[in-house]
């Protein structure tokens, strides 16, 4: 049992998903989601064990009717995919090969996925011609601030003349050639999750990384009929986000040296007091767009708000108060109730001039 | 109460207190261990709950409508097609060719209750309903139902099978439509929506969003299918032999791996 799986209990882990990861990389300086991150922690039900559930979630409509147009693009041997794939990718008819690597001979077992997943891939990039086209449900493995984690496998990889793309099947609708801005960002931001993951497999066979491609094709229902349709996505500039931001994070063993021995966030075995201190022992970095992302959102916002963090305020805002941890002192280095130490005469002497100035405003 | 419920009511009232009755009766016997008794008991409570029903809401009853056990059902749907099916098309076409009404749900436990029975009493049923196979680890197949007196090769399943058995079973559909034209009858409108759905994705089998012409359809899959036959062929022979070597007589039915009842 290691480190991380005391911290969970006994339940089992979750897998990370594209979408987790590219909410943790949205906010890279929060040690403590990328803890329970690590960990496989289920932050839902942690949060409201801690009395403080989500204020967002995927409803039960949308996650069968996600469902159910996948098994549509699917039914029948792949065969609306292999349609929309020869025309938009000019795909040859006998690249029809399909293998589903939901399981192996009957067992999920994550490492036994995997290797099969590599396996498939290696053989596929290294035979050439027909050694296999579409590729559902691989199972990829991601380091995530030194720590190896699994990816939920919502996609297909696909293989065309020895370049390989992401398959990333959705359920929002493509009306007149145009889909909602924000659902295509929030899918080029996970599709690029697994780009990034298909090429680290690929360098670690040996396998030059560029045969997988930056374009993703996207799968949506045309119009308001549920007819799949799709689309290629670029997605370039997510990857060279996603692979700032990774960067960044904070090494998961250095976050585990700092923590008190013997701690662990079990929410069985604790009370939702006890669970709250200890998630508390582990920095945040609170900031509004956690409401968004993020399942301990309502938990985290609160005790920025008591301990009167800058973070409430924002990214922009805690920035560029450098130096000054709380509001109450940003406040009292502003009317002069409070002595700014050394380092905090320059942001002081900032603070009192937006003080006059507001006060001339609203005289 | 409305007027409706009002006219049947003594007649309701009379076959509810013998459907309690018999209920009680089924329980005794059952409790006795007179297995003949309780059969003939559920019978007749079918026989009761279905004139309740019938009294409830008096339906101009469609006299040839098929009362086919759902294994038969499903039989019959996937001797039309000859391939591994997934539950959803054999639902479809049992509707639109035998004017079937089986759901999918009831498919989900199907394939475990045939192997059940057939390691109770082994080749006891003239076939059983079971497994295709995973050409590289002779798994069972997620999610495809085949029937046992099939040949080996057919139900397993390469890389290539699942496009080649969407192929072949477009194929069928359309034949078995021109048997129906050729014999004066007609197909419903139904199964010509899928034929043509099917057609939409096969290349040149139909022209825009018209309806399919099955021979059109039989021409176009066929030249399709002809690409990858061979490979399709020499792979689902090859598993097939080493399935004939490697498994016992259920395991080459319902397929090999530690949980074959979870994958069903
Ligand atoms: S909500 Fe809390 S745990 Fe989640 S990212 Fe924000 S600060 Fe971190």
């Amino acid at each position: 049992m290691t480190r991380l799986d005391t911290l969970r209990g006994p339940a089992a882990p979750l897998d990370h998903n594209a979408r987790t990861i590219a909410a943790l990389a949205v906010n890279p300086g929060c040690d403590r989601r990328a803890l329970l991150d690590a960990a496989g922690i289920d932050k839902q039900r942690t949060a409201t064990h801690l009395g403080y559930p989500a204020p967002f979630g995927q409803s039960p409509f949308a996650i069968t009717r996600a469902a159910s147009f996948d098994a549509l693009v699917k039914a029948n041997g792949c065969a609306h995919l292999l349609r929309l794939l020869r025309d938009t990718l000019d795909l040859s008819i006998s690249e029809a090969s399909y293998s589903d690597i939901s399981d192996v001979g009957g067992s999920d077992n994550h490492q036994v996925r995997h290797t099969r997943t590599r396996a498939l891939l290696k053989r596929a990039a290294s035979d050439g011609e027909g050694a296999g086209t579409l590729f559902d449900h691989p199972l990829l493995k991601l380091g995530v601030a030194g720590h190896q984690v699994y990816l939920e496998p919502a996609i297909i990889a696909f293989q065309i003349e020895g370049r390989f793309h992401v398959v990333e099947i959705k359920s929002f609708a493509v009306i007149d050639d145009q889909a909602d801005a924000g659902q295509v960002a929030a899918a080029a931001r996970q599709s690029a999750v697994y780009v990034y993951a298909l090429r680290a497999l690929f360098a670690s066979e040996g396998l030059d990384p560029d045969r997988v491609s930056h374009d993703v094709v996207l799968v949506c229902p045309k119009d308001f009929a549920n007819h799949p349709t799709a689309t290629l996505l670029d997605v370039r500039q997510q990857l060279a986000a996603l692979d700032r931001q990774l960067s960044r994070l904070t090494r998961i063993d250095r976050i585990l040296d700092e923590l008190p021995v013997g701690i662990t966030f079990d929410i069985e075995a604790q009370s939702p007091d006890e669970a709250a201190k200890a998630v508390s022992t582990v920095d945040a970095r609170f900031a509004p767009e956690c409401l968004s992302s993020c399942e301990m959102a309502l938990f985290c916002r609160a005790e920025a708000r008591d301990s009167g963090s800058t973070d409430m305020l924002g990214r922009t805002a805690r920035d560029e108060l450098g130096g000054v941890e709380s509001i109450p002192t940003a406040l009292g280095l502003a009317d002069d109730s409070r002595l700014p130490s050394p380092e905090q005469t320059e942001i002081a002497e900032q603070l009192r001039y937006v003080r006059r100035i507001y006060i001339e405003a609203v005289a | 109460m409305g007027p409706l419920i009002l006219c049947g009511t003594v007649e309701l009232d009379a076959l509810e207190k013998r459907i309690a009755g018999l209920r009680s009766e089924i329980r005794a016997a059952k409790a006795a261990g007179d297995h003949a008794t309780v059969r003939s008991l559920r019978a007749e409570l079918r026989k009761t709950e279905r004139a309740w029903d019938d009294a409830l809401e008096p339906e101009p009853e469609p006299a040839k409508a098929p009362l086919l056990p759902v294994r038969e059902q499903v039989h019959q749907a996937l001797t039309l097609l000859g391939v591994p099916t997934a539950a959803k098309m054999i639902v479809t076409v049992n509707e639109a060719f035998f004017a079937g009404h089986i759901t999918t749900s009831q498919l989900t436990s199907l394939r475990r209750d045939e192997e059940k029975s057939f390691r109770t009493s082994p080749y006891a049923r003239p076939y059983y309903l079971c497994a295709a196979l995973t050409s590289e680890l002779l798994s069972p197949a997620r999610g495809l139902l085949a029937v046992s007196t099939w040949p080996l090769p057919s139900r397993i399943i390469g890389p290539l099978s699942p496009r080649a058995d969407f192929l072949t079973s477009a194929t069928r559909i359309a034949e078995h439509i021109m048997r129906l034209t050729g014999a004066g009858e007609d197909a419903s409108p139904s199964a010509y929506r899928l034929l043509t759905r099917m057609a939409q994705n096969i290349p040149g089998a139909v022209d825009g969003f018209d309806q399919a012409d099955p021979a059109q359809v039989i021409a176009a899959a066929g030249a399709e299918l002809a690409v990858h036959e061979e490979s399709d062929t020499d792979e689902r022979g090859e598993a097939a032999r080493r399935a004939e070597q490697q498994l016992n007589e259920v395991t080459r039915l319902f397929g090999a791996g530690l949980k074959t009842a979870r994958t069903a």
